[in-house]
């Protein structure tokens, strides 16, 4: 078996003392900062990409995929204990899960948290390593239409599944790709948008407006909250036993999500918090006893969790195989690999394999490692939801200057990077969605590159864009899912009862 | 008519997208190119200006969650941009290792933090820590400033 062969060679690249440590600092990271109610992935990894730079490239994307899939797992903490979702991929667990932590029971809770995330976060590994060769195979024949096609669904699809007004989804892109413009142009080598400065020239770069509008912007959300406690005074989580029909109970559950959350992370613009409350709904509906939802029923906690987990793995696929992230945290995987100097993309698994196949191996560690942390350790690491918030921001800000200094060394970027951690804060208030902007900023050169190729070959016709019948299916998609909101807006009237009924409880 | 924050944000982008466009159409034109460097950005201004007149038409009011920031917080947020933006304008003049330990402290104690002993030992244990990790482990060379090492 060639896929087996594979695997051996991708742990062979993990299993040295070097990338087994990264693996570790990674997901512990991942699993500190996701548990900080505020800060999400996309701040996480930015935080951590000072780290790798430097590093080969295998080494830099095992610690950050750490990262990530440790933020979500960790992010599920603070929605059992607090009921502060850490990440908005877990705020679907908090509905069953809080109940529980409050009749005494948050070991459980955090038991099973990690069971059903461990178990979602392996199957889901087990699917993206048997169907990313697959995709990759497929993509090797696609051309700059197809490419052109896949990311305007890329960006259609994350306007349209965001929360809130799609058209304002819609504008946050449209800027992102705006910002995009701005440096020298590739292909003519007109300077647009510089005004004449040579900070500009190359463009701003990509870890500028992760960190501000995300890191820096939630550090503002953290200013205003700051004199709410972040956990009350005890530490005391319980035990975290789980009886034999508890377990079979949850069985049900996690081998359903994991497939369906996998499904949904490999589709653009879905992932984690989408994937986690279509996982909570169908359970419920499926469920003998809907009523207990939201009351502390297990099942309830097992399946968001499962399902985050294995969308988190399933996001790697579009972007291992095609070198398209399909949500504003993959795009920041994307950037950071970028900055280490690999692209991804179907010829990945052949120009280095040593990448493709070691970042998959690392996973099936991370995961064993995350359950190490979060069930014997989790009453210590707890402990970090006590750090006071003051102390919290002054770090995080000093965090985010230290990232972007190390990329440019001009103090230029710094004063850019205020500027989008202000811009980042007032689209939180007015409700701009951030994701689809770094998605469209990240995309935005790979985009306006793939468009001036088809154009340039055929020589200016744009019937290019529908000879191949891949382009039209996915130019259609877009379309459509520009068309989704309708339906999402019955969804989220549902998504708002359960809500309601979950508040009532 | 202006009633509503999605309306003022909207006739905004819309003058924003207006001056992109002026900008897109001046750009020099290169000679050899099918798809000039001006063809995405101008249908990007195109685009901004189309969406902001929708925004200002769906003025979509209702999915706004209402924000109660107090003006002191507001001054809180203002006081923290300006700290950053002094640290940034004193950073590669005074080095990493002294605006940052500043930074921690004023900023700490400006937010509410009031245990002096141990905000003393965090600032300087964390600036340290990352000054030479940084400087001798990834030599990612921070700014060195007034000090000597």
């Amino acid at each position: 078996m060639d896929t087996i062969s594979n695997m051996l060679y991708g742990f062979q690249v993990v299993l040295t003392f070097q990338n087994i440590l990264f693996v570790f600092i990674g997901v512990l990271a991942g699993t500190l900062i996701g548990m900080l109610p505020g800060l999400g992935p996309i701040s996480a990894i930015a935080i951590m990409i000072p780290l790798s730079y430097g590093m080969d490239p295998a080494s830099a994307l095992i610690l950050m995929a750490g990262v990530y899939y440790g933020a979500v797992f960790g992010g599920s903490t603070s929605s059992i204990l607090l009921n502060a979702p850490g990440i908005s991929g877990t705020v679907a667990t908090s509905f069953d899960g809080y109940p529980l932590a409050k009749q005494g029971m948050a070991g459980k809770a955090l038991a099973i948290a990690a069971i059903s995330s461990f178990a979602g976060g392996t199957v889901s590994v087990v699917a993206l390593m048997l169907v990313a060769p697959l995709m990759a195979s497929f993509a090797v024949s696609f051309g700059p239409t197809e490419y052109f096609a896949l990311m305007l669904l890329g960006l259609t699809a994350i306007a349209s599944l965001s929360e809130g007004s799609t058209v304002k989804a819609l504008i946050s892109a449209t800027i992102g790709l705006i910002i995009a413009t701005i440096g020298v142009d590739q292909q003519t080598g007109t300077q647009r948008f510089t005004f004449g400065s040579p900070n500009l020239l190359e463009g701003i770069d990509f870890l500028i407006i992760a960190l501000g509008l995300f890191a820096l912007a939630e550090v503002c959300s953290l200013i205003l909250s700051r004199k709410s406690k972040m956990m009350g005074g005890n530490t005391n989580v319980g035990s975290l036993k789980i009886t034999k029909k508890e377990a079979k109970d949850i069985s049900g559950p996690i081998a359903r999500h994991s497939v369906l959350g996998f499904i949904l992370g490999v589709l653009p613009g879905a992932g984690a918090t989408i994937a986690s409350f279509m996982s909570y709904i169908t359970e419920k509906k499926i469920s003998k006893d809907p009523s207990s939802f939201g009351k502390g029923n297990i099942k309830g906690l097992a399946a968001p969790e499962t399902s985050n987990n294995a969308a988190t793995s399933g996001a790697f696929v579009p972007l291992l195989t095609l070198g398209i992230p399909g949500s504003g945290t993959t795009a920041v995987l994307l950037g950071a690999l970028l900055v280490v100097g690999v692209q991804p993309g179907p010829l990945m698994l052949t120009d280095h394999p040593d990448v493709f196949w070691g970042v998959i191996a690392s996973m099936y560690l991370g995961n064993i490692f995350l359950l190490v942390l979060n069930l014997p350790l989790i009453p210590f690491i707890a402990r970090i939801l006590y750090i006071p918030k003051a102390l919290l921001i002054s770090l995080v800000i000093i965090f985010c200057m230290i990232g972007v200094y190390g990329v440019s060394f001009s103090t230029f970027d710094l004063y850019l990077l205020l500027a989008f951690g202000i811009i980042g804060f007032i689209m939180r208030l007015i409700n701009f969605p951030a994701a689809p902007l770094i998605l469209a900023f990240i995309l935005g050169g790979m985009m306006e590159q793939s468009f001036r190729q088809a154009l340039t070959i055929s020589n200016g016709s744009y019937m290019t864009f529908f000879d191949s019948t891949v382009t039209v299916v996915l130019l259609v998609l877009s379309v459509l899912s520009l068309t989704l909101p309708f339906i999402k807006s019955k969804l989220s009237k549902k998504k708002e009862e359960e809500e309601k009924e979950h508040l009532a409880s | 008519m202006l009633a509503s924050v999605e309306r003022k944000v909207a006739l905004f982008l819309f003058v924003f997208s207006f001056a992109y466009l002026v900008f897109t159409f001046n750009l020099p034109p290169f000679p050899y190119a099918i798809v000039d460097a001006d063809a995405l950005p101008k249908g990007l201004g195109f685009l901004l200006a189309a969406l902001s007149i929708l925004l200002f038409i769906q003025n979509p009011v209702h999915d706004r969650k209402k924000s109660n920031m107090k003006k002191d917080e507001v001054l809180m947020l203002l006081a923290v941009a300006g700290l950053i933006f002094v640290y940034i304008l004193l950073f590669e003049l005074l080095g990493f290792v002294v605006v940052t330990i500043l930074f921690l402290l004023v900023t700490s104690r400006l937010l509410g933090y009031t245990k002096w002993k141990s905000l003393i030992a965090v600032a300087v244990g964390f600036t340290l820590v990352l000054y030479f990790s940084f400087n001798y482990l990834l030599q990612i060379y921070l700014p060195q400033g007034i000090l000597p090492f």
